[in-house]
């Protein structure tokens, strides 16, 4: 059986009084790409949040290679091997692409490796080699996406978490970041993708979990899904025939 | 406690203590007034209370219009008129005359409308205590240079002759007291106060339910205002010497300030309460320790955001007080 | 009124732009703070005056000139400035309310004047030395010699805090947690550790001010107050967020005070300061030398 590298169990996280997820369950095997989707407000960045330690889980449990994250600054957690790229891309916009990129290899862990890890992040992104001086803030849409996942990619993680990476994008560019996606599950990255463009990510999901009102509605491989008639019916708008 | 039985312990204080200066050499013990001092401090805190902790703007300028309305009281008694012929006109103020009180409250509170206008529709949060800190200070200079109408760096003074017992100025001051928790309790149940308990939790949604946010926010900040104003008319009677150090002073806008804090902002009792504690902490500190008693002030503050960020009120009393 | 001559000019410029220097490194602290923790430090001012205190004691009972104390008081500020912030400020940072973390910089502004007053006394302290009243050529005017040499420390202080937020790792992870904290801790950065450092970064400059002001002019208690407020000046007028920018908003500052005195009188200095400030808060508050940033 491939290795579990996330499993969360029964995660039930509210804010305030308001329940957002309750009880879902995912996992991550090591090496894949899976992708949560569903419509908006579905619980999917609440659960990323989770993950990564941003907001408290009510019940529930987290855990990376066997070890629980709950309860963990979300600090540590980066430190523990995941990478999450949140939704609005989280960049220093007020400082430049080297910048942020060096940022991104602040870990200690990786703090020694940050020449080798630099030029492998120019070598997927040339694009941002070009800019490496200018403020992030000032990239288009697109490179500005390219700069986060590379920035995330910086400290080699063992689980890289993308949130709505296609969000706000024009489609040829958004071609373009699930090709990147893709070449990054080709180096052997384990991605977790949250994604409102379901089509294409179930493409390239080896596994997804389709999340409803804050509870799994349904799961299965990719291709599962996209053949399956409710998926087509409640999230591609293919018509009934 | 329920919500009723505070309620009687209140009213019951309140009999108690108007009932003090009854009591046989009561009133030229030290105890009364230690209380009027309590009081006065009470009201301040409570006018901080109105527009920090119901409104969530937190003003550093009370001490502006404490010292505005102290100004106002002199100015109007001691006759220090620029046009004389106003004498004439009017019968001539006397000692602890409610118009000028009430005068003192509007003139600080009109103060606090011209610049609460500006500063509120365009400062956010630290934005705008600075924006009121500043405005205390130039107030201050102002009144020094301000020549005969303001007696200048030294100030006014005032007919102290008047003066017989401190009665009047403890009866005036706990009737303040009560007068305001009452008045500031009926106005957080009404509609304007829901309102400004809307504005502050959280401003966007409030404006997007149609409440003229900046009209609200100017409001309390008047209101505080008017409520210095008449603590400094108050305390103008009881001082016969109004002078830009001694009204101006920033004590007057950080003691309530800490007061409010430590008893629980956001609370109708809390202002009273940290007023009762945090004033008996520091004259007790300025009995036994009197080389080190300011610096109690500055150590309390720091202990009670520590341990005690969410104010006494709520620690004693946890439902009814939470009025926030 | 007539105008006076260009000599008196350039020496008035001169001198206030050296004085007003002070402002701006306490700013610089000020800044740094407000960055990582969104607390505008009250007790800035006081603990210059603290340090000046401190720096007059080690004149007076070990002869230590007041320049060569630097060596001392910058690493006492460092390391007082961690100690203040895991003891009194990591609790607050963490809540909520940030009304909390101010209301504690009030108190330890509180505290330390009282300090103060206990310990020295309440009346103007100063700190002679030899060439307190000495003066240097500078473009062919008469400038103080301690105003210079505050100055000097001044630009260094700034400089080399400039080095560190530009140059080294840890120094981007300050600016990266300044301004956006959440982000921040997803690369792995610490909050608590960005902040503890900013803590004593700024505690560490208000040392270097205190030798400047010690040098400079008499000082006493409660003259740490308004120096915090002109501290805040300068950094409203250099734009929150600027480091370099708040040292120029002090000289500014520092100018602009110079010709209040001169022209109208010492005591409208204030008032007039106080005046720019709500000023520039309310039509320019990102800064006169705007640069894109985010009011907190």
């Amino acid at each position: 059986m491939a290795n579990r590298l996330l499993e969360v169990t029964d995660l039930e996280v509210a804010y305030g009084d308001v329940r957002a997820l309750w009880g879902v369950s995912i996992h991550v095997d090591a090496g894949s790409v899976v992708a949560i989707v569903g419509a908006n407000g579905a619980g999917k960045t609440t659960l990323l949040k989770a993950i990564s330690g941003l907001v408290p889980a009510k019940r529930g449990d987290i855990r990376l290679s066997g070890t629980s994250l709950l309860g963990h600054l979300p600090e540590d957690i980066a430190r523990m091997g995941i990478a999450h790229v949140p939704e609005g891309r989280g960049l220093f916009r007020q400082m430049t692409v080297l910048e942020n990129l060096e940022l991104g290899a602040f870990q200690p862990k990786a703090r020694s490796n940050i020449k080798h890890a630099l030029e492998k992040a120019y070598d997927l992104f040339p694009r941002l080699k070009e800019r490496t001086g200018q403020k992030a803030g000032s990239l288009s849409g697109g490179e500005q996406q390219m700069l986060a996942i590379a920035r995330a990619t910086m400290s080699e993680p063992s689980l890289l978490i993308l949130d709505e990476p296609s969000i706000g994008l024009s489609p040829l560019v958004v071609q373009q970041m699930f090709q990147l996606i893709e070449t990054l599950h080709k180096q052997g990255v384990t991605i977790l993708l949250v994604e409102q463009n379901i089509h294409q990510a179930l493409k390239i999901a080896d596994y997804a979990f389709v999340l409803k009102t804050g509870e799994l509605a349904m799961q299965g491989t990719g291709a599962e899904l996209i053949a399956d008639p409710e998926v087509q019916k409640a999230y591609m708008g293919v018509l009934e025939l | 406690m329920t919500t009723i039985s505070w309620k009687w312990a209140a009213a019951l204080l309140t009999v108690i203590l108007a009932l003090v200066p009854f009591w046989p050499g009561a009133i030229d013990s030290y105890l009364f007034s230690f209380l009027f001092f309590v009081f006065i401090y009470a009201v301040m805190a409570q006018g901080w209370n109105l527009v920090a902790g119901f409104g969530g703007q937190i003003s550093l300028g009370s001490h502006a219009f404490f010292g505005l309305g102290a100004y106002t009281t002199a100015i109007l008694w001691s006759g220090n008129y620029l046009w004389g012929s106003l004498y004439e006109t009017f019968p001539r103020i006397y000692y602890f005359d409610p118009v000028t009180m009430v005068l003192s409250g509007l003139v600080a509170a009109l103060a606090a409308a011209l610049i609460g206008l500006p500063l509120l529709s365009k400062l956010r949060g630290d934005y705008f205590a600075l924006g009121t800190l500043g405005f205390g200070e130039i107030l201050k200079v102002i009144f020094v240079n301000g020549g005969d109408f303001t007696g200048s760096a030294f100030g006014l003074v005032t007919p102290s002759s008047t003066f017989e017992t401190l009665m009047p100025h403890y009866y005036v001051g706990l009737g303040l007291t009560v007068g305001t928790a009452l008045a500031i309790g009926w106005l957080m149940r009404s509609r304007y106060g829901l309102a400004l308990i809307a504005v502050r939790d959280d401003e966007m949604a409030a404006s997007a339910n149609g409440i003229n946010t900046l009209k609200v926010k100017v409001a309390a900040f008047a209101g505080s205002a008017f409520i210095a104003g008449i603590a400094g008319s108050l305390y103008s009677y009881y001082i016969f010497h109004v002078g830009p150090d001694s009204v101006f002073n920033l004590d007057w806008m950080l003691l309530p300030l800490m007061m409010t804090v430590v008893g629980g902002t956001g609370t109708v009792l809390g202002p009273i309460l940290g007023a009762f504690i945090m004033y008996a902490v520091f004259d007790i500190a300025r009995i036994f320790v009197p080389d080190y008693h300011p610096i109690i002030s500055g150590l309390t503050i720091i202990l009670a955001m520590l341990f005690l960020p969410k104010g006494l009120v709520r620690k004693i009393l946890p439902m009814s007080m939470a009025r926030n | 009124m007539t105008l006076p001559s260009p000599e008196i000019l350039l020496q008035l410029s001169i001198n206030g732009a050296l004085g007003g220097a002070m402002y701006g490194v306490a700013a610089v602290g000020l800044s740094l703070i407000f960055g990582t923790m969104r607390l505008i430090f009250l007790a800035q001012g006081a603990m210059i005056i603290l340090a000046a205190y401190l720096v007059r004691a080690l004149f007076q009972h070990l002869g230590i000139d007041p320049f060569l104390s630097l060596i001392i008081m910058v690493p006492v500020g460092l390391a007082a400035g961690w100690l203040i912030y895991q003891g009194l400020f990591r609790k607050a940072a963490a809540e909520e309310d940030r009304n909390i973390s101010l209301l504690i910089a009030v108190g330890v502004m509180f505290l330390v004047q009282n300090l103060m007053t206990v310990i020295w006394g309440g009346n103007t302290a100063a700190v002679v030395t030899s060439y307190t009243a000495s003066g240097i050529e500078l473009l062919g005017v008469r400038a103080s010699f301690t105003r210079s040499m505050g100055f000097l420390i001044a630009l260094a202080g700034t400089a080399l805090v400039v080095l560190f937020l530009r140059k080294t790792l840890v120094g981007k992870a300050v600016r990266a947690a300044s301004e956006d904290m959440t982000a921040a801790t997803l690369m792995g950065i610490s909050p608590h550790k960005v902040n503890a450092i900013a803590f004593a970064i700024g505690i560490a400059l208000a040392g270097a001010a205190g030798v400047a002001v010690a040098t400079t002019f008499p000082f006493n208690p409660f003259a740490g107050f308004i120096f915090s407020l002109k501290a805040l000046v300068a950094l409203a007028l250099g734009g929150i967020g600027n480091v370099t920018g708040a040292l120029a908003g002090g000289i500014i500052l520092g100018l602009i005070e110079a010709y209040v005195q001169f022209f109208i009188s010492g005591g409208w200095t204030n008032a007039i300061a106080y005046g720019v400030f709500l000023a520039v808060l309310m039509f320019k508050p990102e800064g006169l030398f705007s640069r894109p940033y985010k009011k907190a």
